[in-house]
C-alpha cells in the first residue's frame, strides 16, 4: 500500500474535441491521481498550450470506456490491467450539472409528459391531459377521458401543429389536435379496441402510426392521420352510448403474444416496435408483417424501456433497483450489456437523451431522477432532487430541459446547459 | 595351508618322480619295461599332478583321495560285492557310465600313487603282479599308440592324449571312441568283456586290487607299489616323500633375540608417529554423519530396534482377545476389577493415609458401607515382610462372585446419531428464485388495521379493507389509491370475485355481506354485472324460515347503491369471513356466533341462500372451497373438516393438534392445506397422505393470521403477530411419492407493531412472485424478487 501512494503511472492524455487539444505525450502522474488533480492537469496543459484559454474548464475522463470515478490505480485494478503500461486517457467536456428550472403543479399526479422545443405535454391522474409552456405557463387542459391518464405523446416532436395521443384507463386513446396559435386542443379520434386500460404509447418515427399496448396483453397499432375515418364511427358511436363527439378509430392490427401488461411502447424503425412487458419479457414485433420478430426474456418484470437510434441500444427497467442495457440486434453474448445501479427502489422510467448517444434519464419510487452516462455504471451522473413523491414519469425529448413528473403532482423541469 | 603346502607337495612329488627316473634308469628291462608302462601311464599321474594344481583346494582333494583309497581298499569286499559282476567282464570297465568327472579322476589319482607307492614296497607278490600287468598295460599301448617317450620326454604338457578335454567321460559313452588323440585319430574305446568277464577277472588276477583304469585311455593301469606306497603315506598324513626328514636340525634364519640397536641407522619417520590426515578425514566424515543422524551406531539402532518392537509379552495368551466360553452365546465376560491404587499398598504415601477426620467420617459410615469412599483403611507397614494376611480376602471374593452371578450383564448398545444428520438437507434458498425479498411499495391511505386483501386476477387492481370502515382499491403498480368506497362497520372480510366476466368484490362488515362493483378494469364488463345484477331472478321457491331468519337479501339503497353496492346481504350475526367458491357464483359465509347455522352457502346468479350444516360441530374460525372440487374446507377451533358438497357428508377430518386455528389456505392444485394457528403455528397438510399434519412450522414467535399460497410459484407465506412476514418455498411434486419440499427463505419484518397486532392478511400477486401484506399499522406492502 505504501508503494502505491508513490508509484507513477504511465498516462496519454486524448481528446476528440480538436478544441481542447493538448500535446500527445505521455505523462507521468501519480498513480493515485483521481479526476480532479487530472482535470487541474489538463487545465493547466491547456493554459501553457493556448494562450486565449482562459477560463478553466471541467472535464470528466474516460479510461478503458468507462468514465473515472475512483482513483487512476483503483479504475485499473478493477478492469485488470497492468499499471506498467501506458494508459490512454481519454478527456472530454464535462455534461454540466442541469440546473432546476421550474416546478408546475397539477392537480393530481402525473403519469406521462412528453416535451417539444416550446410546450410541455402531460397526462394527469385527474383524467386530464395538459399543455403548458417550457416557462411552467398553463396553456390548456382538458378533461376528455373518464380515467386516469397513464402515458401521452406528441404525433411528431418536430411539429406539435399534427397533435397528440394520450391514452388512458378508460380502455382508450385519443388523438388530440393542437392549435398553437389559438392555444387549443381539440380531442379527435378516440382508439377504441382495448379490453382492459392502455398503459403505454408510441408512435412510428415518420409519425403514421401508433402502437398501443396495455392491461389486456395486446399491442395495437393504429393510424397516426388526424382526418377523420368516414362512416364508420357513427356506428361505434351508437354502439358505444359514447357521449362525446368523437370518431372512433379501430386498430390496424392487434399483435398478441404478451402475457402480461404491455408496460413500454418503442419504435425502433418505421416496421420495427419494442414491447416491454410486466411478464418478464422484451419483444421486438414486425409492424408490417404483424409478427414477433425477436424476444428478450429477463428476470424481473419490465415498467419502461426506452430506444436510443444514436446508439441502437435499448434501455430498459425493471420491478428491481437496475437499470439495464440491453442491444436487441445481437444475438451472442449475454443480453445485458450493462447495469446501472443507484435507485433504491423500483425504476419506473427511463428515457434517453435524444441528441446524445451516452446519456439518459431515469426516475424511480425512490423519489430520485438520475442523470446517467453508459459509461458509467456504477454512479449516476447527477441526482435531480426535488421530487417529493414517486416519479412516474421522465422526459428529455427536448435537449434543453429534463422533464419529471411523479406523485407529488407536480413537474419538475431541469435545464440542461451542456448543448451541442 | 593353501599354497605353501601344494607347493611343498609338488615338490615331493618331483622330488620321488626324480628318483623313480633314477631308480629306473638302474633297473633291468623288466624295470624299464614297467617304467615306460608307467611313462606310458605317467599321463594320469602327471594329469593328476596338473589337476591338483590347477584346483585350488587341492589339499582337500588329496586328502579326500586318501580317505577314497583308505575305503577303495579297506573296504575291498564291499566293493566286490559290487563290482562282482564286473570283474567278471573287464578289468577295465570299473568305470561307471553314470559317474562324473570328479568321479573318474579319483581312481587316476589313485593310480598315481599307488604306482609310486609300489616301486618301494618291492613287493615280490606285486612285483609279479605289476611285470604281468604292465606287459599287458604296455602291450594294450603300444598296439593303440606309437611310442612317443622314445627320446625320453616326460614334458607336460604332452602328456594329455585324449585331446577332448577336461569333459564328462560320458558323452561318449555311445561311441566306440574315447576321445581324439593329437593326431585327431580316434582313440578306441578298449574292449570291454562282459560282468562275468569283470569277476573272473576279479577273482583270478592278483593284481586286480591295484588295478585301475585311466579316463583318458580307456585302459587299465596296474598301480605300483610305490604309487601303492605313496597313497599310504598321504593316508596316515605323512609327508608323501619317503627321503623327507621329519626331523631335521632347525636353521634359525631369523634370529629370535631381540636387537638392542636399530637395524637401519636412520630414525623413524616423523610421519609415522603423527595420526594419518587421510584417516581423520574420514573419521570427521563418518562423526560428521553420525551428527547429523544418517548412519547410526550400534546402540542407536538397538534402540531404535527396541522403539519399534514391543519389549514384553503376554507370558500365558493374549490379553486383549476375549475369553472364548464354549457354551454360552455371546458370552459377555464379567467387567475387570479396578487395580489397587496407592491406598492399598501396604506401605502408602502418607497423604493417602487417613487423618483424623477421615478416620471419624469412615467410622460414621459404618452403617451404610457402601458411602465410603474406600472401603478399608489404608495402612502403613514398614515392610512387605509385616504384612498381616488380609482379612477380608475370602469375603471379598465371596461378594465379588456374588456380583457376578447375581447382577445380569447385558451389552450396551450404544447408538451414534450425529446432531447434522438429523436435520433435513434443504436446497439453498438461492437455488429457489424468484421470491419475494424487498419491501417495494406501501399502499398508504387507511387510518385504521388494514383486516384483509384481495387482487383482481389480471394483478391490475388490489382489494383492502379496513377497520376504518372503508374498502379501497389501488393501483398494483403505483401504490395509486384509485377509489375508496365508505361502508360502515369494520370491513373483516374483502373478497375479488374469482370469474372475471363479472366486476364484483364481496366484502363483509358487521352483520352485513355487500356485492360491490368496483368499476374499475373493463367497463363493459362493469356495465354487464351491473345489467345481470340488476334484474332479480324470479323463483317460486319458499325459503325456508331457518335460513330465512339468518339472512336477508336486500337490494341496495340509493345510497349504497352509489358507492357501488349492487347487493346487500344481511345476517343475524356478525360476519366474520366470506369467500368466494372458484367459478364465482357462489359464496361462503362465516358467522362464529351463528351456532348450527355459522356456516352459510350463498349463489348470487339465483339470489338464494343454504345452510348446509344443521348441527353445530364447534366454534367455526373460517371456511374455504376447494379449488376444483365441490369440497368445503370448515375449520372449527381444533379441527379441520372436509365436506363434500354434492353428496353432503364428510370426508375428512383433519387433526390439528393445536389449540386454536386461525386461518387456512389451499394450495391451488388442491391437495394440500396450510393452516395457521394462533398457537404460533402453521401445519402443512397433505391431504392425500394423512389426516395429520405432513409438517408443522413453528416460525413465528406469535399467533399466524394470515397464510397464502401463490398460484403459480412454489410459494406461500405466513403473516403473524410478531410483525414477520415469513416466505417460504412448497413445492408440491405431481408425483404422489414424493412429498412436498418446504423451506423456509426470508423473514421479512417491515410492518409497525398496533395494539399487538402485527400482520393480517397475506396475499401473493397473482402472476408475479410478489406478495402484499397488510398489517394493523393501516398500511399494505408489497415484497417483490
Amino acid at each position: 500500500m505504501q508503494n502505491t501512494s508513490e508509484e507513477q503511472l504511465q498516462i496519454r492524455l486524448i481528446t476528440k474535441q480538436e478544441l481542447f487539444a493538448v500535446p500527445d505525450v505521455p505523462l507521468s502522474v501519480p498513480a493515485i491521481i483521481d479526476c480532479k488533480s487530472l482535470n487541474d492537469l489538463v487545465n493547466q496543459l491547456l493554459k501553457e498550450s493556448n494562450s486565449d484559454f482562459l477560463k478553466p474548464k471541467d472535464f470528466d475522463f474516460l479510461v478503458l470506456g468507462e468514465l473515472l470515478r475512483v482513483t487512476l490505480v483503483e479504475h485499473l485494478q478493477e478492469h485488470n490491467i497492468s499499471s506498467e503500461t501506458t494508459v490512454d486517457v481519454e478527456y472530454l467536456e464535462r455534461t454540466p450539472a442541469p440546473e432546476p428550472e421550474e416546478s408546475i403543479l397539477h392537480d393530481d399526479w402525473v403519469s406521462g409528459l412528453q416535451t417539444t422545443d416550446k410546450w410541455i405535454l402531460t397526462g394527469c391522474y385527474d383524467n386530464s391531459v395538459n399543455i403548458w409552456t417550457t416557462h411552467g405557463k398553463n396553456i390548456t387542459s382538458q378533461k376528455e377521458h373518464k380515467s386516469i391518464v397513464k402515458a401521452v405523446t406528441w404525433i411528431d416532436q418536430a411539429n406539435p401543429s399534427k397533435g397528440f395521443v394520450s391514452v388512458s384507463h378508460d380502455l382508450t386513446g385519443i388523438i388530440w389536435s393542437w392549435e398553437p396559435e389559438k392555444d387549443k386542443i381539440t380531442p379527435k379520434i378516440a382508439l377504441r379496441g382495448h379490453e382492459r386500460g392502455v398503459d403505454s404509447v408510441g408512435v412510428s418515427p415518420n409519425s403514421n402510426r401508433i402502437a398501443t399496448g396495455g392491461w389486456d396483453t395486446n399491442l395495437k397499432l393504429w393510424s397516426a392521420s388526424l382526418d377523420d375515418d368516414g362512416g364508420e364511427p357513427a356506428q361505434k358511436r351508437l354502439k358505444g352510448s359514447s357521449s362525446s363527439s368523437l370518431s372512433v378509430r379501430t386498430p390496424l392490427n392487434t399483435l398478441k403474444g404478451h402475457k402480461e401488461t404491455i408496460s413500454s411502447i418503442n419504435w425502433l424503425d418505421n416496421n420495427v416496435v419494442c414491447t416491454a412487458s410486466m411478464d418478464h419479457t422484451i419483444k421486438l414485433w414486425d409492424a408490417e408483417l404483424c409478427g414477433l420478430k425477436s424476444e428478450i426474456v429477463g428476470q424481473k418484470a419490465y415498467l419502461s424501456s426506452s430506444w436510443s437510434p444514436l446508439s441502437n441500444t435499448l434501455i430498459a427497467s425493471s420491478a428491481d433497483r437496475h437499470i439495464r442495457l440491453y442491444d436487441p440486434r445481437s444475438s451472442e453474448g449475454s443480453l445485458c450489456k450493462t447495469t446501472f445501479t443507484s435507485h433504491s427502489l423500483w425504476v419506473s422510467c427511463v428515457t434517453w437523451s435524444k441528441y446524445d448517444p451516452h446519456l439518459f434519464m431515469s426516475g424511480g419510487y425512490d423519489l430520485a431522477v438520475k442523470l446517467w452516462d453508459t459509461r458509467s455504471p456504477k454512479a449516476p451522473l447527477y441526482n435531480l432532487q426535488g421530487h417529493q413523491g414517486q416519479v412516474l414519469g421522465v422526459d428529455w425529448s427536448n435537449n434543453k430541459y429534463l422533464v419529471s413528473g411523479g406523485c407529488d403532482n407536480s413537474v419538475h423541469i431541469f435545464k440542461n446547459k451542456h448543448m451541442q | 595351508m593353501g599354497k605353501t603346502d601344494k607347493n611343498l607337495k609338488r615338490k615331493v612329488e618331483e622330488a620321488s618322480n626324480s628318483k623313480e627316473i633314477e631308480e629306473e634308469k638302474g633297473s633291468d628291462s623288466e624295470e624299464e619295461d614297467f617304467l615306460t608302462t608307467l611313462n606310458g601311464d605317467e599321463d594320469s599321474s602327471d594329469s593328476d599332478r596338473e589337476i591338483e594344481d590347477s584346483e585350488d583346494d587341492n589339499n582337500e582333494l588329496v586328502e579326500d583321495e586318501g580317505e577314497e583309497n583308505n575305503d577303495s581298499i579297506s573296504g575291498e569286499d564291499s566293493e566286490a560285492s559290487d563290482e562282482l559282476e564286473d570283474e567278471e567282464e573287464d578289468e577295465s570297465d570299473e568305470e561307471d557310465d553314470s559317474s562324473g568327472g570328479e568321479e573318474e579322476e579319483e581312481p587316476l589319482s589313485e593310480e598315481s600313487e599307488e604306482e609310486t607307492s609300489e616301486k618301494e614296497d618291492e613287493s615280490p607278490k606285486s612285483i609279479n603282479k605289476l611285470s604281468e600287468s604292465s606287459k599287458l598295460d604296455k602291450n594294450a599301448l603300444s598296439r593303440s599308440k606309437t611310442d612317443e617317450y622314445a627320446d625320453n620326454d616326460t614334458s607336460d604338457e604332452e602328456d594329455i592324449r585324449n585331446t577332448v578335454g577336461n569333459i564328462p567321460k560320458n558323452w561318449y559313452d555311445d561311441y566306440k571312441h574315447l576321445g581324439y588323440d593329437w593326431d585327431g585319430k580316434r582313440i578306441i574305446k578298449p574292449e570291454q568283456g562282459d560282468q562275468l568277464d569283470a569277476f573272473l577277472k576279479k577273482m583270478e588276477d592278483p593284481d586286480f586290487w591295484r588295478t585301475v583304469k585311466d579316463p583318458q585311455t580307456g585302459q587299465n593301469v596296474v598301480l605300483s607299489d610305490e604309487d601303492i606306497q605313496l597313497i599310504r603315506r598321504i593316508r596316515g598324513q605323512k609327508i608323501p616323500d619317503v627321503n623327507f626328514e621329519e626331523y631335521a636340525p632347525w636353521i634359525e634364519w631369523f634370529t629370535s633375540k631381540v636387537e638392542q640397536m636399530p637395524i637401519r641407522k636412520f630414525p623413524e619417520h616423523k610421519r609415522s608417529f603423527l595420526p594419518s590426515k587421510s584417516e581423520a578425514q574420514k573419521v570427521s566424515k563418518l562423526v560428521h554423519a553420525l551428527k547429523m543422524g544418517w548412519i547410526k551406531t550400534r546402540e542407536e539402532q538397538a534402540k531404535l530396534r527396541a522403539k519399534k518392537e514391543p519389549q514384553f509379552y503376554m507370558l500365558w495368551q493374549t490379553d486383549d482377545q476375549t475369553e472364548e466360553m464354549r457354551r454360552i452365546h455371546k458370552h459377555i465376560s464379567a467387567p475387570k476389577r479396578l487395580l489397587p491404587g496407592h491406598a492399598e499398598s501396604y506401605n502408602p504415601p502418607p497423604e493417602y493415609l487417613f487423618d483424623a477426620k477421615e478416620l471419624k467420617l469412615w467410622n460414621k459410615l459404618k452403617n451404610a458401607p457402601w458411602k465410603r469412599k474406600l472401603h478399608f483403611i489404608p495402612q502403613k507397614i514398614d515392610s512387605l515382610r509385616k504384612v498381616p494376611a488380609y482379612p477380608r480376602f475370602i469375603k471379598e471374593r465371596f461378594l465379588r462372585c456374588l456380583d457376578l452371578y447375581l447382577c445380569p450383564r447385558a451389552i450396551k448398545m450404544k447408538l451414534n446419531i450425529e446432531p447434522e444428520s438429523l436435520v433435513p438437507k434443504l436446497p439453498s434458498p438461492r437455488d429457489l428464485q424468484p421470491f419475494p425479498t424487498v419491501m417495494s411499495l406501501e399502499y398508504k391511505g387507511h387510518t385504521d388495521m388494514v383486516r384483509c386483501i384481495s387482487t383482481e386476477k389480471t394483478g391490475q387492481y388490489l382489494l383492502s379493507g379496513s377497520d376504518d370502515g372503508t374498502v379501497k382499491i389501488w393501483e398494483v403498480n403505483t401504490a395509486r389509491c384509485l377509489k375508496t368506497i365508505k361502508i360502515e362497520g369494520v370491513v373483516r372480510s374483502v373478497e375479488w370475485c374469482p370469474n372475471q366476466a363479472l366486476s364484483l368484490v364481496l366484502v363483509a362488515s358487521d352483520n352485513d355481506v355487500y356485492l360491490i362493483n368496483p368499476h374499475v378494469g373493463d367497463t363493459l364488463i362493469s356495465q354487464k354485472t351491473d345489467a345481470v345484477l340488476s334484474e332479480v331472478p324470479k323463483s317460486d321457491h319458499i325459503i325456508p324460515e331457518r335460513i330465512r331468519t339468518c339472512v336477508q337479501w336486500l337490494e341496495p339503497t340509493q345510497e349504497l347503491y352509489e358507492r357501488g353496492v349492487r347487493l346487500h346481504l344481511k345476517h343475524f350475526k356478525e360476519v366474520t369471513q366470506v369467500t368466494w367458491h372458484g367459478k364465482g357464483d357462489y359464496f361462503a359465509t362465516v358467522m362464529p356466533d351463528g351456532a348450527n347455522r355459522s356456516v352459510l352457502i350463498s349463489q348470487v346468479s339465483r339470489r338464494r341462500s343454504q345452510l348446509p350444516f344443521a348441527k353445530a360441530k364447534g366454534l367455526i374460525q373460517c371456511v374455504l372451497f376447494h379449488p376444483t372440487k365441490p369440497c368445503l374446507f370448515v375449520a372449527t377451533q381444533r379441527h379441520i373438516r372436509i365436506y363434500d358438497l354434492v353428496k353432503q357428508n364428510l370426508i375428512k377430518k383433519l387433526m390439528t393438534n393445536s389449540k386454536w386455528i386461525s386461518t387456512m389456505a389451499i394450495h391451488p392444485l388442491g391437495d394440500n392445506l396450510l393452516v395457521g394457528t394462533y398457537d404460533r403455528k402453521m401445519l402443512w397438510f397433505d391431504l392425500d397422505l394423512s389426516t395429520k399434519p405432513y409438517q408443522t412450522l413453528r416460525l413465528h414467535g406469535t399467533a399466524v393470521r394470515g397464510v397464502a399460497f401463490h398460484k403459480r410459484y412454489p410459494l406461500f407465506a405466513s403473516g403473524s403477530d410478531d410483525r414477520s412476514l415469513i416466505i417460504s418455498h412448497g413445492m408440491v411434486y405431481n408425483d404422489l411419492l414424493q412429498n412436498p419440499l418446504i423451506v423456509p427463505l426470508k423473514r421479512l419484518q417491515d410492518h409497525d407493531s398496533f395494539n399487538d397486532f402485527g400482520i393480517f392478511g397475506v396475499h401473493f400477486h397473482p402472476l408475479q412472485p410478489w406478495v402484499f401484506t397488510s398489517g394493523a399499522d393501516s398500511t399494505i406492502k408489497l415484497y417483490s424478487n
